[in-house]
């Protein structure tokens, strides 16, 4: 039996059969139950209607490492086929996709209302599978579809013992649909109730008292969230000051735009739905001119557009923390996949030379408190602050305890010039200072005035082309990042004993899997440390330089082709890396990297690249 | 306008002997007018925010005291909304040409239009592309008969027409020749609250030989007294009036005023930033 421990996954029709309805509704009950919730590896299509959508969830009683390899211990397919003029077929196509996945002595659950799956070669795997008319029993005896899913989840929770006696769905019920009457939240009790009957019926005609898992409450629940990467980002983001959002729709940014929308406005803030992306981020940069502080959010497509305002914001010296929630590029590329791929567009995008600062968060959690010190970065240093997330982080949810976000960073302080310090002498807003950030005074304060210039400028703001201004000019701005790598930079996050083994080097969204790698090596006798970069630009040399030196080798593991960091870590400290690279729209796999590392350490593979098989069809029967 | 008055707006402004405009420029009397303008407003240099355009126009921030922004080509208006949006206090200007405006920014001057922020924005608009030695912009071919026109030269873009078509409240047209009437259409456009554009008709004397000083006054004819300019009706005929007779309009063409003015706000860089409470942000994610 194994209790509170389980990766389980939903998959469906999207915009039909309600896949992130039932996650959504898992994830919420189990948090407040006390457990956690991981579902980061989230799968849909860019296709409005009618493409396969599935959600994996992986549920434990402590945080999850990572979310594990592909293996399934539940599968719960919710497709059906309604089709009115064709023979009534069933719909198997999760089954079909994931069916290979469920391990053996697992779970399949599915919606059997247009017939039943032959599914003996699962069966003979020793998988136990529930065949549920879940839309049949909503729409015949509760006469309304939509809880179908909730007839599906009643199901669920009986499989798993869970919630015999409604306490947990009840109370979210209530809260849900409480002010619309009590009909509704009776109706959805009900639906569950006729998902659990089903199950115990099947239970009782095969005979098995269970089916070898089970979820319990934790005794002391602790308060938590269920809580995307995009959402931690803006509470973050608000709490620590910002108060001016631009955004354009994009996936998987959008969310962001939402949120913002949503609760900017309660902090006295304004977010802005821009007319492109273009407009956007100029708002944003005038936002930030007129004093706010100011961000915008976008995935590459809409980072590419935006491009020319990179420089404006470095040059004229304008704050603006840009939020780039990448996905697979280039080009439109994959507009609902994962990818790693747009770090040399944030390092080196633009014509001409800035000062920029790069952060990629690496978790869920890391969105909340990364975003403050891309906030603080970014009214320090007054130079464009790019901060690294992707769509795993930003669509994925998860179950984040609340202390996280009671730990009160509180908001940055604010750099400004005072009416009292610019009286004082001639205001210049690009005075040549030793660390060189000038006084910066905003419009509208009395004392002096703002000239604010994109071109190349002198100490006032005016126009200069002449040779030692210019010189002058660029190594004052440049001259921040001097500032920014000796007072702010931080070295990669080192997890494991250096220079025991191999480095696994990763930025971003692989650190869990990463770790789960680590350990499974640490059971093999391999003692892997793993240094993870949240800081990556300017790059920081002198602080990395020796943890790199340790590995033997040094093992980059990112989602692109070229291994943008690696490149980054060559050029930067001579160390000669390996790469492990995956651009096939998933997200590592613990076993898939422990494999990539002994190709490399046995082999001696220089690069390995993963996830280019075709997707194997599963047979579920032997005479399908 | 008394002197002293006059030299707070040029206080802070790069000195008359480096201005870079080509002697006879109509955007030297643009300066002008926007600083006697800005005089009669009684406004004060820290109140304003002069948001520049790429091009010849763009140049007319240096001339001038008063914060100002000067970013990429097209997006003085953009720059200008997100400035307004969260300091309202700040009298905003964008200042910029017809190419700026009309080509690369048109994107910004239609959603803008709709928006209908309160900023003034002025188009020196001359036909070209100064900056650049004199190639051709969207009001290239103002008067020119329409069959001229070839693929690689599409005909005239009007902007009194697009922003009238894309919900700007204020739109007026002046003549440089004019200065003193420039000033009004200024002073006017400041005051209405709402996105007001004012088309200058600033000639080129370098690269635009047709549009001369006096081929603008022969064609420029002030708005007829009896027009009522909040019908955009009214605003429709007179602009189709003056198309049939080859003439411009100089003059306040369409104005409707706000019918609620938005609520008040501080601006927002003076909220204090304490430590705010999360809950309405973490209640919906339980």
């Amino acid at each position: 039996m194994k209790v509170n421990r389980m990766k389980l996954l939903v998959g469906g029709v999207q915009l039909r059969d309600g896949v992130s309805t039932i996650t959504d509704l898992l994830g919420r009950i189990l948090s407040r139950a006390g457990l956690y919730v991981m579902g980061l590896e989230r799968g849909f299509a860019s296709t409005i209607y009618g493409a396969h959508q599935y959600d994996p969830l992986v549920i434990t009683e402590e945080p999850a490492v990572s979310w594990g390899d592909e293996g399934l211990d539940i599968l719960v397919g919710l497709e059906y086929d309604v089709d009115p003029d064709g023979p009534e077929q069933p719909n198997r196509d999760s089954v079909f996709r994931h069916g290979r996945n469920v391990v053996d002595g697992g779970v399949l659950i599915y919606d059997s209302s247009s017939g039943a799956i032959p599914v003996d070669a699962l069966e003979a795997r020793g998988i136990r599978v529930f065949s549920i008319p879940a839309r049949q029993i909503a729409t015949r005896d509760l006469k309304k579809e939509v809880v179908k899913n909730v007839v599906m989840t009643g199901a669920l929770f009986r499989l798993l013992e869970f919630d015999r006696d409604e306490q947990w769905l009840r109370r979210l019920l209530e809260e849900r649909f409480g002010r619309k009457g009590p009909e509704l939240v009776n109706l959805n009790l009900e639906a569950a109730r006729r998902g659990r009957a089903a199950v115990e019926a099947i239970l009782a005609e095969r005979g098995w008292s269970n089916v070898g898992y089970r979820l319990e409450p934790r005794p002391t629940p602790a308060s938590a969230v269920y809580i995307s990467g995009n959402e931690a980002l803006v509470i973050g983001a608000i709490e620590a000051g910002v108060r001016f959002y631009a955004g354009y729709p994009i996936t998987p940014a959008s969310s962001i735009l939402e949120f913002m929308e949503e609760h900017l406005p309660r902090y006295g803030g304004r977010a802005l739905q821009g007319s492109n992306e273009r407009e956007s981020i100029r708002a944003a940069l005038g936002a930030s001119a007129a004093g706010a502080l100011s961000m915008i959010g976008t995935s590459g497509p809409g980072l590419s557009l935006k491009v020319e305002e990179f420089g404006v914001s470095g040059v004229t010296e304008t704050p603006l923390v840009i939020v780039d929630a990448m996905r697979a590029g280039p080009s439109t590329g994959m507009p609902t996949k994962s990818e790693q791929g747009d770090l040399f567009l944030v390092t080196g995008g633009g014509h001409g030379e800035i000062p920029r600062i790069v952060l990629a968060a690496s978790s869920i959690e890391e969105c909340y408190t990364l975003i403050h010190e891309a906030v603080r970065l970014a009214e320090i240093y007054q130079c464009p602050v790019f901060f690294l997330t992707d769509l795993n982080l930003g669509e994925g949810r998860m179950t984040v305890p609340e202390a996280v976000f009671r730990s009160g960073q509180g908001a940055v302080t604010r750099q400004l010039a005072t009416e009292q310090q610019a009286r004082e002498s001639r205001y210049l807003r690009y005075k040549i200072t030793d660390t060189g950030i000038s006084p910066r005074l905003l419009p509208g304060t009395r004392g002096g005035i703002s000239k604010i210039n994109s071109t190349e400028h002198d100490e006032f703001g005016f126009v200069t082309t002449d040779p030692p201004k210019r010189v002058a000019m660029m190594d004052k701005r440049m001259r921040k990042m001097a500032k920014y790598l000796q007072n702010d930079a931080k070295p990669p996050q080192v997890f494991g004993q250096l220079g025991k083994g191999p480095l696994l080097v990763g930025w971003g969204s692989t650190r869990p899997v990463l770790l789960d790698a680590q350990k499974r090596l640490q059971t093999e006798g391999i003692n892997a440390a793993v240094a993870h970069f949240t800081h990556l630009w300017p790059f920081p040399t002198a602080l990395a330089k020796p943890i790199l030196e340790a590995g033997k080798p040094v093992i980059v593991c990112e989602h692109n082709y070229i291994g943008q960091l690696a490149e980054i870590i060559q050029a930067h400290t001579l160390v000669a890396v390996r790469r492990v690279l995956k651009y096939n729209g998933r997200p590592f796999y613990p076993a898939e990297v422990v494999r990539a590392v002994h190709e490399v350490t046995h082999n001696g593979a220089t690069a390995v690249r993963l996830g280019g098989k075709d997707p194997v069809m599963v047979e579920v029967s032997s005479d399908a | 306008m008394p002197e002293a008055t006059k030299s707070v707006w040029e206080q802070n402004a790069a000195p008359r002997h480096r201005i870079q405009w080509c002697p006879g420029c109509g955007d030297f009397a643009v300066l002008n007018s926007l600083k006697a303008a800005l005089t009669t407003l009684e406004l004060t240099p820290t109140e304003v925010l002069l948001v520049g355009g790429i091009g010849c126009s763009g140049q007319i921030r240096n001339y001038l005291n008063g914060n100002s922004f000067y970013g990429t080509h097209g997006g003085a208006l953009a720059y200008a909304l997100g400035a307004k949006m969260v300091n309202p206090e700040l009298t905003v200007f964008a200042l910029a040409g017809d190419g700026d405006t009309l080509a690369i920014g048109i994107e910004n001057f239609v959603h803008i239009s709709r928006r209908d922020p309160d900023i003034t924005l002025v188009i020196m608009d001359n036909g070209v592309y100064g900056l650049t030695k004199g190639q051709d912009s969207p009001s290239a071919g103002l008067g020119h008969p329409a069959k001229v026109s070839v693929e690689e030269h599409p005909p005239f873009l009007d902007p009194v027409k697009m922003a009238l078509t894309c919900g700007a409240t204020f739109i007026a047209q002046s003549f440089s020749g004019d200065p003193k009437h420039t000033t009004e259409m200024l002073v006017e456009a400041v005051r209405h609250k709402g996105f007001a554009m004012v088309n200058d008709f600033s000639p080129c004397v370098t690269y635009n030989k047709f549009n001369t000083y006096d081929w603008f006054r022969a064609h420029c004819e002030m708005v007829p007294g009896g027009h009522d300019p909040s019908s955009e009706d009214a605003a429709w005929e007179l602009i189709r009036d003056f198309e049939r007779r080859e003439k411009l309009p100089v003059g306040i063409i369409f104005r409707k005023p706000r019918e609620k003015a938005p609520a008040k706000r501080l601006p927002m860089w003076q909220a204090e930033l304490e430590r705010i409470d999360l809950e309405p942000m973490l209640k919906g994610l339980r």
